[in-house]
C-alpha cells in the first residue's frame, strides 16, 4: 500500500516538477498568496491565461481573474475602481492609448523589474510605455497596421492593361495612399466587391485619420498644445476618406465598421486592399476561415504625401497598481506573462512580440515550418515596427479628443459637413478640452 | 429610501455641480454651480440627441403595443400548445442586450450581413443598402433590435390582462348582436387598458436597457445620427470620465423619465375611472 501511495505521490508530484524545470527562470516563491488581476478577454488573449497555472506551480501562488473583458469595459471598471477608491487588486491590463488617464495609481516598473529583464524589450516600445518618466506598463504585443492585398488581382494581365490605360502607370502593388485610392476606385465593383476598406468609429478612426494626418506632415496638436488637425494635411487626410466612401469603393457601412468588421470583409474575399493589424494574418491565411488564403500579399504601410508612412501604434500590456500588496509577486507574474515562451505563443498567431529575440526565433520557426506567408508577414511588421511606428500623443486627454474628432470625421464621410468644416468643429471642442485640462 | 434612492439623487445632483472626473476623485470638491447645465444648454448635440430620444422612446413603445397586444390577442386563442408557444415567445426576453446588438449588428452589416446578402440575392434589390448608416434606416435598424427583444414584455403583461378578464360581457355583447371588432373595441380593449398603461409605465423606465443595442450596432453614430441620451451620457461619463457632467445629462434627462411616467400613471388612473376601478 505504502509502495502504491509512494508512486501516487510521485506520478502527481511528476507534473510539477516538469512545470518548474519547463520555465526558463525563478519566478520566486509565493507560496499561499492570491495574486487578484483584472485583464483583458477576448478570444485572441485567451491562449497566453491558459499558461497562468504554470506560474501558479512555479510559484506556490495562486491568480484570482476578478475581471476578463474587452478593454473599453475594462477601462471604465478601473475609472470605477479609481473613483471608489477601490483598487485592492494588483495587476491590470493596461494599453499605451489609455495609460496616460490613470494618474498615479500604477507603480513605476523600473523599480519592480530587474534591468536585465526590461533590456530583452524593444527599446522604441519601452519609451511608449513611459508616461512623465515613469515606466507604468510592461508591454504585451504591439499594434501597428500594414497593407494586406489580394495578390491574384495584382497578376492579372488584363486588370495590368486596362488600370495602365485608365490611370497612366504600371499596376503594382501600391506605395503611396494616393495609389491606393487609384487602386480602390479601379478595382471597386460595389455592391459585389470593393477597393479597400476601414474602421469608421471610436477611436479606430480617430487613429486611421491621425497616421494618415502624420504621413501627410500635418500634426494632432503644435508644440503649445494648440489644435492643429485642421490644417491643409489634415483636409487632405480626411478627404481621402471621403473621396473613397463617395466613390462607392469601401462599403457603405464603413462609418460603423470596427476591428472584426475590416478582418471579416477581408477574408470574405470582397476587399482588394486592407490595412489591418498583424493578428489577422494567420487568419487571412487560414483556408478554413478565408476564402482569400492563399492569394494574400503583405505590404508595408504606404507613404503620404510628406513621403512618411503611416504608423498608428501601441502596446496592450500590463500594470501593476501602486496598492498592490505584493508587488513582488506581481512583478513575478507580468515578467512569466511576457516572458520569450509566452510571446512565442502569440507570435505563432501572428501577433507582434515585444521582445526583441522573439522576433528572431518566430522568424525562424516559421522559416523552418517552410510557412513562407508568416516569414513575409512578420518580416513587415518587424521592418514597420521598427520604422514606422509612432503613437497619438500620450496625454490623458487623448480618448476625450478622439470622441470629439470621430464623429466630425464621420460627419464629413457620410456628406452633412465638408472635410474643413468638420475639423473646425472638431479642433473647437478640442481647444476647449485642452483648455479645461489646464494646457492652453 | 432615505438611503436607497434619496441620498444617491442628492449626491448625483451634487457632483452634477462639480468638474467631477472619475480618473481624479479630488475632483468633486471642485463646485462650479451651474457651469456644466449651462455649457449643456449652448450644445445642440445633446438636444438633437434628448429629441431623437423622445423619438426613440414614442415609436419603440408604439411598436412594441401593438405587436405584442397583438401577438397576445393570437395567444389568447389558441386552445393548444399555449403553453409552449407563451416559452417560445419568452426567449427574445433572454438574451442579454449585447448579444442582440452584436446578432442584428451583422445582420444589418451592408457586406457581409444576411440581409442585404438575402434581398441580393433574392434579385430585390442591386446596391448594399446602408442599414447602419443612413439616418432613417440605422433608427429603424436599432428600433427594430429593441423591438425583437422586448415585444414579448407587452405580450405577456397583456396575456396577464386577457386571462384574468371576465367572460360574462364578451357572451352578453355577442348575445347583442355585436362583431368581433365591436367587441374587442368596446369591452376587451378597454378593460386592457389599465394593463396597457401599466406595460407602458415599466418599459418607459425600462427601455435605457437598449443602450447595451445601441451602443454595439451604432455606438450613436455615424456622425450622431443614432446617438440617444444613454450613449451620450456614457461616453461622456466614463469614456471621457467627466461624470459631473454626465450627471448633468442624467439630470435632464430624468426630466423625459418623470415626464413620460406621469403621463402613462394619469392614463392609468383615466382608465381604471373608465372601468369602474378604485383610484
Amino acid at each position: 500500500m505504502k509502495s502504491v501511495l509512494r508512486g501516487l505521490l510521485a506520478g502527481a508530484a511528476l507534473p510539477a516538477l516538469m512545470v518548474g524545470s519547463a520555465l526558463a527562470q525563478d519566478y520566486g516563491n509565493f507560496e499561499g498568496y492570491t495574486l487578484r488581476v483584472k485583464l483583458i478577454g477576448g478570444a485572441q488573449y485567451e491562449p497566453l491565461y491558459a499558461t497562468i497555472s504554470e506560474w501558479e506551480g512555479a510559484t506556490g501562488a495562486t491568480v484570482q481573474i476578478l475581471s476578463r473583458k474587452n478593454h473599453f469595459e475594462l477601462d471604465r471598471e478601473i475609472k470605477q475602481d479609481i473613483a471608489a477608491g477601490t483598487l485592492n487588486w494588483c495587476v491590470g491590463s493596461n494599453h499605451t492609448s489609455f495609460a496616460p488617464q490613470y494618474g498615479n495609481i500604477y507603480a513605476d516598473l523600473n523599480d519592480l523589474i530587474a534591468p536585465e529583464t526590461l533590456a530583452g524589450f524593444t527599446p522604441l516600445l519601452l519609451d511608449h510605455s513611459t508616461v512623465d518618466g515613469r515606466l507604468v506598463q510592461l508591454p504585451r504585443h504591439s499594434d501597428v497596421s500594414n497593407l494586406f492585398y489580394i495578390k491574384s488581382l495584382y497578376e492579372d494581365s488584363e486588370n495590368k492593361t486596362a488600370f495602365a490605360a485608365e490611370y497612366g502607370y504600371d499596376l503594382a502593388p501600391p506605395e503611396t495612399w494616393d495609389q491606393v485610392r487609384d487602386h480602390a476606385m479601379f478595382f471597386a465593383n460595389p455592391p459585389d466587391f470593393f477597393g479597400t476598406q476601414f474602421v469608421g468609429k471610436d477611436e479606430a478612426i480617430t487613429g486611421r485619420f491621425f497616421e494618415r494626418l502624420v504621413s501627410n506632415g500635418g500634426a494632432m496638436f503644435d508644440d503649445d498644445w494648440n489644435p492643429t488637425f485642421n490644417s491643409a494635411e489634415g483636409v487632405a487626410a480626411l478627404q481621402w476618406f471621403v473621396d473613397l466612401y463617395n466613390a462607392g469603393a469601401v462599403p457603405v457601412g464603413v462609418p460603423n465598421y470596427l476591428w472584426d468588421d475590416t478582418g471579416l470583409g477581408f477574408a470574405s474575399g470582397t476587399v482588394a486592399l486592407n490595412l489591418d493589424w498583424g493578428g489577422w494574418s494567420a487568419f487571412f491565411n487560414d483556408a478554413e476561415n478565408s476564402s482569400v488564403a492563399g492569394n494574400v500579399g503583405v505590404l508595408r504601410a504606404p507613404k503620404g504625401d510628406a513621403g512618411v508612412r503611416t504608423g498608428w501604434s501601441g502596446s496592450h500590456s500590463f500594470s501593476i497598481t501602486t496598492t498592490c500588496d505584493n508587488p513582488e509577486a506581481a512583478a513575478s507574474f507580468v515578467t512569466f506573462l511576457t516572458d520569450h515562451d509566452r510571446q512565442m505563443i502569440e507570435a505563432r498567431m501572428g501577433i507582434l512580440p515585444t521582445r526583441t529575440a522573439v522576433w528572431d526565433d518566430a522568424l525562424a520557426e516559421f522559416a523552418a515550418a517552410g510557412d513562407d506567408f508568416m516569414v513575409e508577414v512578420f518580416s513587415t511588421f518587424r521592418t514597420s515596427m521598427a520604422e514606422d511606428a509612432f503613437t497619438p500623443p500620450l496625454i490623458a486627454e487623448w480618448i476625450e479628443v478622439s470622441n470629439a474628432l470621430w464623429p466630425r470625421l464621420q460627419a464629413a464621410m457620410v456628406g452633412d459637413m465638408t472635410a474643413q468644416e468638420a475639423l473646425d468643429a472638431a479642433a473647437r471642442e478640442a481647444r476647449e478640452i485642452m483648455e479645461d485640462a489646464g494646457y492652453l | 429610501m432615505l438611503f436607497v434612492v434619496a441620498v444617491p439623487l442628492i449626491f448625483s445632483f451634487y457632483t452634477s455641480m462639480t468638474s467631477y472626473r472619475l480618473t481624479r476623485p479630488e475632483t468633486i470638491q471642485d463646485f462650479i454651480w451651474f457651469r456644466n447645465y449651462i455649457r449643456l444648454f449652448e450644445n445642440p448635440d445633446f438636444w438633437r440627441a434628448f429629441l431623437r430620444t423622445i423619438v426613440f422612446l414614442a415609436i419603440a413603445l408604439n411598436v412594441e403595443l401593438l405587436l405584442g397586444l397583438g401577438i397576445a390577442l393570437l395567444i389568447n386563442k389558441i386552445t393548444w400548445g399555449q403553453r409552449t408557444l407563451r416559452t417560445i415567445m419568452m426567449f427574445p426576453m433572454m438574451f442579454s442586450p449585447i448579444l442582440v446588438g452584436f446578432q442584428f449588428k451583422f445582420i444589418f452589416n451592408d457586406n457581409i450581413g444576411i440581409l442585404n446578402n438575402a434581398l441580393q440575392s433574392l434579385g430585390l434589390t442591386t446596391q448594399a443598402i446602408p442599414w447602419l448608416v443612413d439616418a432613417k434606416l440605422a433608427m429603424f435598424s436599432i428600433i427594430f433590435a429593441e423591438v425583437w427583444m422586448s415585444t414579448s414584455v407587452f405580450a405577456i403583461l397583456l396575456l396577464a390582462g386577457l386571462f384574468a378578464m371576465p367572460r360574462d360581457p364578451i357572451e352578453a355583447a355577442r348575445v347583442d348582436g355585436c362583431n368581433s371588432w365591436q367587441v374587442f373595441r368596446h369591452i376587451t380593449l378597454p378593460f386592457l387598458m389599465p394593463f396597457v398603461f401599466i406595460a407602458m409605465t415599466i418599459r418607459s423606465l425600462d427601455v435605457a436597457r437598449a443602450y447595451d443595442i445601441v451602443a454595439i450596432m451604432t455606438g450613436g453614430g455615424p456622425a450622431g445620427r443614432t446617438e440617444l441620451l444613454w450613449t451620450m451620457i456614457a461616453r461622456v461619463g466614463y469614456d471621457n470620465a467627466r461624470m459631473g457632467q454626465a450627471n448633468a445629462m442624467a439630470y435632464l434627462s430624468t426630466i423625459l423619465s418623470i415626464a413620460f411616467t406621469y403621463y402613462f400613471y394619469t392614463k392609468l388612473v383615466a382608465a381604471r375611472r373608465y372601468m369602474g376601478g378604485a383610484e
